[in-house]
């Protein structure tokens, strides 16, 4: 598919190329730092807490309930799961759901999180398109498809070219979704200019440790509690004890810290 | 008066990386704090950037602890400059009023913290300490329950409650406390060989056995834990003496008891010669 290699001129790498990199670049760590100022914290409700808590409890008896006694772990399963006065079976949260129109705080949100993302992307992508028209810029090392070439080589009007040279502007696309590890190494994990996960989950509100609805999750818990048993872990600990010594290795030190340093 | 600094012969930066170790550890040499923590904002403030400001805390902290109310109230008045209207701060001014033994006034202090914030356990924490503090356990172990009710996930709390308990020697509800730990950390010895103990403490047949499992278990996890070797010989003993068990049982514990006198005898030699080496 390859047709005849094109030479470019190399003042298109230093002054496209790398201009457009070091934008892109400079462009993601500034909203990073706006995002950072305009963040309002969130509040977390005392219930949400608790009830995450306390699904975290129901998960830990689950998993560790062996190391307990047989009756302490049955006194807790009974807790939960009692038909009438167990706590998963008794406790019906108010769900409210949240509805996107009305809920200001969610509203506030998505404007802001429209304004650092969205509205940058779109100025600066429209920017380079204008100042950097009319040339190919680089090329993709796989082949493509004729389909792409009005999407990446815009204001390259050539039939005959290859889809796989591509223009200014596809090239800043690919700098933006291409920097975010670069993102990642230097401002750390959760950045406000790692854009692709904004764009993945449209919930700009924070992800809160209990699904929305704890009704559900409290019921799937009841479940999963149900079926467990209990085999206590303990049930011949002391015979795998006695079958060999103790090692104390290391219970008497030499060197005796008594100074501060 | 020697500084610190120059009868240890050490520089500001060792100083200071001591009291980050201290504060990552949990340490509570309050008085090593003081004297370490106070040199170094004297004389190397401008050196430590931003590290200056939990500094500022833990030697408040510290000081407060070995009753420097000067050293105390200058760190607060720089971390009020610092951060006006943090409710960690305010917490802080809170544990000065509480060393004066201004109990209303803290609070007053913390009460106005958990109305601005009803999700601050440090605020909470707090007023149940001055309540420990005054002596008043009842109140306390209910303020704790009320606590733990809804933030169930606290281990901290569980084992200050298990505390309570024991010394108002309601062991039943000791050992639950000690349960929840127990589940929440399966590999941490010291929870089960506490739990042998409340178990032990509480006495009879069954809880002498399962005593002396969670000595066994405590074993297990840690080779070295004399404490929870002497419970097992103890426990181990304890049964075979009682005139209730069925003839294997007693066999059972003669030969675990027997077991852990041997091994209590090894370890004592092995300290021995150690000893003698050095």
């Amino acid at each position: 598919m390859a047709g005849p290699e094109l030479f470019l001129d190399s003042s298109i790498r230093i002054w496209v190329v790398l201009p457009i990199v070091f934008i892109t670049f400079l462009v993601g760590v500034i909203r990073h730092y706006v995002t950072q100022l305009l963040h309002s914290d969130k509040k977390v409700e005392l219930e949400q807490v608790s009830d995450s808590q306390v699904l975290l409890r129901s998960r830990i008896l689950r998993e560790n309930g062996k190391y307990l006694p047989k009756q302490a772990f049955a006194m807790r399963k009974h807790y939960f799961n009692n038909a009438e006065s167990g706590f998963f079976k008794k406790v019906k949260r108010k769900v409210i759901p949240k509805n996107p129109m009305t809920d200001t705080s969610m509203v506030t949100d998505m404007m802001k999180g429209n304004l650092t993302n969205v509205l940058p992307m779109i100025l600066i992508g429209g920017w380079i398109n204008w100042a950097f028209s009319g040339f190919v810029t680089t090329k993709v090392p796989f082949p493509l498809t004729l389909r792409f070439k009005p999407m990446l080589q815009r204001g390259i009007e050539l039939l005959s070219l290859d889809a796989s040279w591509v223009s200014s502007a596809s090239w800043y696309f690919l700098n933006v979704f291409g920097l975010r590890s670069m993102y990642n190494l230097l401002l750390g994990h959760n950045n406000a200019a790692d854009q692709s996960s904004i764009m993945q989950d449209h919930m700009t509100g924070a992800a809160m440790p209990v699904p929305p609805d704890p009704n559900k999750a409290f019921k799937s818990e009841w479940e999963a509690l149900e079926i467990v048993n209990h085999h206590w872990a303990l049930e011949s600990v002391e015979e795998e004890l006695i079958c060999r010594d103790l090692n104390f290795g290391g219970m008497v030190s030499r060197e005796l810290k008594t100074t501060m340093f | 008066m020697a500084s610190v600094s120059e009868l240890y012969d050490v520089t500001w930066e060792e100083m200071r990386d001591k009291l980050r170790k201290w504060r990552d550890e949990n340490y509570r040499n309050s008085e090593q704090i003081v004297d370490v923590g106070e040199e170094l904002l004297n004389e190397h403030a401008s050196k430590l950037g931003d590290d200056i400001w939990i500094i500022y805390e833990q030697v408040m902290i510290a000081a407060l602890d070995c009753s420097r109310d000067d050293l105390a109230v200058s760190c607060l008045q720089e971390l009020k400059r610092q951060f006006p209207g943090s409710h960690r701060v305010k917490r802080l001014a809170g544990m000065r009023l509480e060393a004066l033994e201004r109990y209303e006034d803290a609070t007053k202090l913390y009460d106005s913290i958990l109305q601005d914030d009803p999700t601050n356990t440090a605020a909470r924490k707090r007023k149940m300490a001055m309540l420990k503090a005054q002596g008043k356990s009842p109140e306390a172990i209910r303020d704790l329950n009320e606590y733990l009710e809804q933030f169930v996930g606290d281990q901290e709390a569980w084992h200050e409650l298990s505390e309570l308990y024991i010394n108002e020697h309601d062991y039943a509800k000791a050992a639950f406390c000690l349960e929840e730990l127990m589940m929440t950390n399966p590999h941490n010895h010291l929870y089960c060989e506490q739990y042998a103990e409340v178990k032990y403490t509480q006495g009879g047949l069954d809880n002498l056995e399962l005593s002396r499992k969670y000595f066994a278990q405590a074993l297990k996890l840690n080779n070295r834990n004399m404490r929870a070797l002497f419970g097992f010989y103890m426990s181990a003993s304890h049964i075979a003496a009682s005139p209730k068990v069925s003839a294997k049982v007693k066999k059972d514990n003669v030969r675990y008891a027997a077991w852990a006198a041997s091994q209590i005898n090894r370890a004592y030699q092995s300290i021995i010669r150690k000893c003698d080496r050095l």
